[in-house]
């Protein structure tokens, strides 16, 4: 590392700022904290909402969603493969579907906050040729404001997930499944 | 070169020109639906705007708080002056890793400093992810867009090169099955991959964490199978806590594409256990920036590319027309900065019609920055003689209303009688390339004044 760089950068960035500004305080907006508007901003954005009574009907109806998955990971169930943070890739790439337990709902944009802690390994929910994500309604709020106000802080690692993996990079045309996965499902009870 | 004479380049071909215009308004225009159905967009505008300000007004201060976070963090910190330091900071990483095969998501700070060449050039492969990237590098052409990187090609270019560098079919130009094609082949890349570098599109000085935006997913990707996380940022990518994202996400992907949000919004704070994270802080002309008042805003950039989607300029001349990594309007305010000679024709890509300032979502009053530009331009005589004299005789003109009035009578003469060759030749008579001039009045309008007569004094009021 270059000390010299770090001063100058430091020096020249002391010298040349301008006079303090003083740092505004962001409101809560309010907003609509509701099921039907986090399922249809999630819908717009190629996502799916499925209602459960209970997480209780969480295998059930995994088994309706996805009849053909194979290789399935899950900290809810036992899955039929164990992943853990020392899972070779080989074994993550074969993983047809992933099933997480997600924290927070945001319904001005669909997406789920996902904390390291409940993704069993951190490559997983990308590598994962399919994402389910199981949440209680009761923790969708409306905005991004009050989803980081509930955060204590974001752990080692941790993303907001809003919907399939996704492009536009030819033509501007949509393409659903770019590098990561190919459909997400929430499970909401 | 300028970008007239490169712009006339992208103009060859009207049709596609004519693609590009569209295209690109159709996403400012997806960006509108998205903003009108916040109803505290503009507040929120002004927030991150003045987040930012406050920002710049203590960098030194958030950097080092955001220096010990991460380092607090297990994360290794590191500084560079300049893109020759920055390349050879992360070279040095990446051999010490014993790496000879490196994953990059986007960043235009390594499109700025020329990384991927570098690196090359020792020896190591480095694969752009970013899939408009990855088209672009088999290519070997710069991104002409920071947030849609091959929007300058058609999907049969595409389909071209991934005949060539992929192996379908010829002919094949269906979207999907091309972007299949490219999961399959850069999966096995994110496989074999031992360092990932990614950009930070914001860096959180109260917790040490960078944020990463993608909708594509190859940043966690990337990073989370390698062993090695190169996070590369520019100075200016500092915001003070978490609770600001708030405010930054809700703007960035709206202001950018229509969306709501990105599909990944990630928080790499520390890395996994076994492996290592480095963040590379860089200058390349920052601070000299912050030391400019009339262009600091500029550091305000959260490089959305909603300027460039507005821009009746940049729409009409293509991103490679400025020769600059960061084109449009924001790259024409930011360039001069780093090389005056080379850029000096970039704050005249404009018709300063404000509209890129309209949509910043940081507030950055894009089109003063450019008039103010020229102004310092045309201090340094960095302007072209054709430009610096024919302004110099025209401001002589206007400041006389005895010339002024000959210098129409004349005109006006010379084209009733001068042959319409001539009065729309290409080589003296740039503006009519393409245009037809008006048919000349016979007399002004303060000679057909002059004949009027004297008006009658208006009544005066009886009071009721």
């Amino acid at each position: 590392m270059s000390t010299t760089s770090r001063e100058r950068i430091l020096a020249a960035a002391k010298a040349n700022k301008p006079a303090e500004l003083p740092l505004p305080t962001v409101p809560d907006f309010g907003g609509e904290a509701t099921v039907e508007r986090f399922t249809t901003v999630l819908a717009g954005i190629g996502g799916t909402v499925v209602r459960m009574g209970g997480p209780e009907e969480l295998e059930a109806t995994l088994q309706q969603l996805f009849p053909e998955a194979r290789h399935v990971a899950s900290p809810l169930f036992r899955g039929t493969v164990p992943v853990d943070r020392e899972t070779p890739t080989s074994i993550l790439a074969e993983i047809d579907l992933a099933v997480l337990p997600g924290e927070i709902g945001v319904a001005e944009n669909g997406c789920v906050w996902l904390p390291e802690a409940n993704m069993l390994h951190r490559a997983l929910p990308t590598i994962t040729q399919h994402l389910a994500l199981v949440l209680d309604q009761r923790r969708i709020v409306a905005t991004m404001h009050q989803a980081y106000a509930q955060l204590p802080d974001t752990g080692g690692y941790g993303k907001f997930v809003a919907g399939p993996s996704k492009t536009a990079d030819i033509e501007q045309s949509l393409v659903i499944g770019a590098h990561g996965a190919r459909s997400l499902v929430v499970l909401l009870y | 070169m300028s970008h007239a004479i490169r712009a006339d380049k992208f103009l060859l071909d009207a049709d596609r020109t004519t693609w590009h215009d569209e295209t690109l308004w159709f996403v400012r225009e997806k960006r509108d639906r998205a903003v009108y159905g916040v109803p505290e967009f503009q507040e929120l505008r002004e927030l991150a705007s003045g987040i930012k300000n406050h920002t710049l007004s203590r960098l030194d201060l958030y950097l080092q708080e955001f220096e010990a976070a991460a380092q607090a963090n297990g994360v290794h910190v590191h500084w560079a002056a300049d893109a020759a330091e920055h390349n050879a900071i992360i070279l040095d990483i990446t051999r010490k890793a014993g790496a000879t095969r490196i994953v990059k998501s986007k960043s235009m700070l390594t499109e700025e400093c020329h990384l991927n060449p570098y690196l090359m050039q020792h020896g190591i492969e480095v694969v752009d992810t970013d899939l408009g990237e990855r088209i672009i590098q088999f290519r070997d052409e710069p991104p002409s867009h920071i947030v849609l990187p091959a929007i300058h090609l058609k999907k049969e270019d595409v389909g071209d090169t991934f005949h060539t560098h992929l192996g379908t079919t010829k002919g094949e130009s269906d979207p999907q099955r091309l972007t299949e094609a490219a999961r399959q082949h850069l999966r096995a890349k994110f496989i074999a991959g031992e360092v990932a570098i990614s950009g930070v599109n914001f860096a959180i000085a109260e917790t040490g964490a960078v944020v990463v935006c993608t909708n594509e997913g190859n940043a966690d990707l990337g990073v989370n199978l390698a062993r090695v996380h190169i996070a590369a940022m520019g100075i200016e990518k500092i915001i003070p806590r978490l609770s600001d994202l708030g405010v930054f996400t809700r703007l960035l992907a709206r202001s950018a594409t229509g969306q709501p949000v990105t599909t990944y919004t990630s928080h790499f704070a520390k890395p996994a256990p076994g492996k290592e994270m480095h963040i590379v802080i860089v200058d390349n002309g920052r601070t000299q920036q912050l030391g400019r008042p009339d262009f600091r805003a500029s550091l305000k950039c959260i490089r959305c590319g909603a300027c460039m989607n507005t821009c009746p300029v940049y729409r009409r001349s293509g991103g490679h027309s400025y020769d600059f990594t960061v084109p449009g309007p924001i790259g024409a305010i930011l360039s001069p900065n780093i090389d005056m000679k080379k850029h000096a024709s970039l704050p005249f890509a404009s018709t300063l019609c404000g509209s890129c300032t309209d949509v910043c979502p940081v507030k950055i009053d894009i089109h003063t920055q450019l008039y103010k530009w020229r102004q310092v331009l045309g201090e340094a005589n960095e302007i072209p003689a054709s430009k610096k004299w024919s302004m110099k005789f025209m401001g002589r003109v206007l400041a006389s209303t005895r010339v002024y009035g000959l210098g129409g009578q004349f005109a006006r003469k010379a084209l009733r009688l001068l042959p319409h060759g001539l009065t729309h030749a290409p080589s003296m008579n740039a503006w009519a390339v393409a245009r037809e001039l008006p048919e000349a009045p016979k007399q002004s309008f303060r000679e057909w004044y002059a004949k009027q007569p004297a008006a009658q004094p208006a009544p005066s009021q009886t009071s009721a």
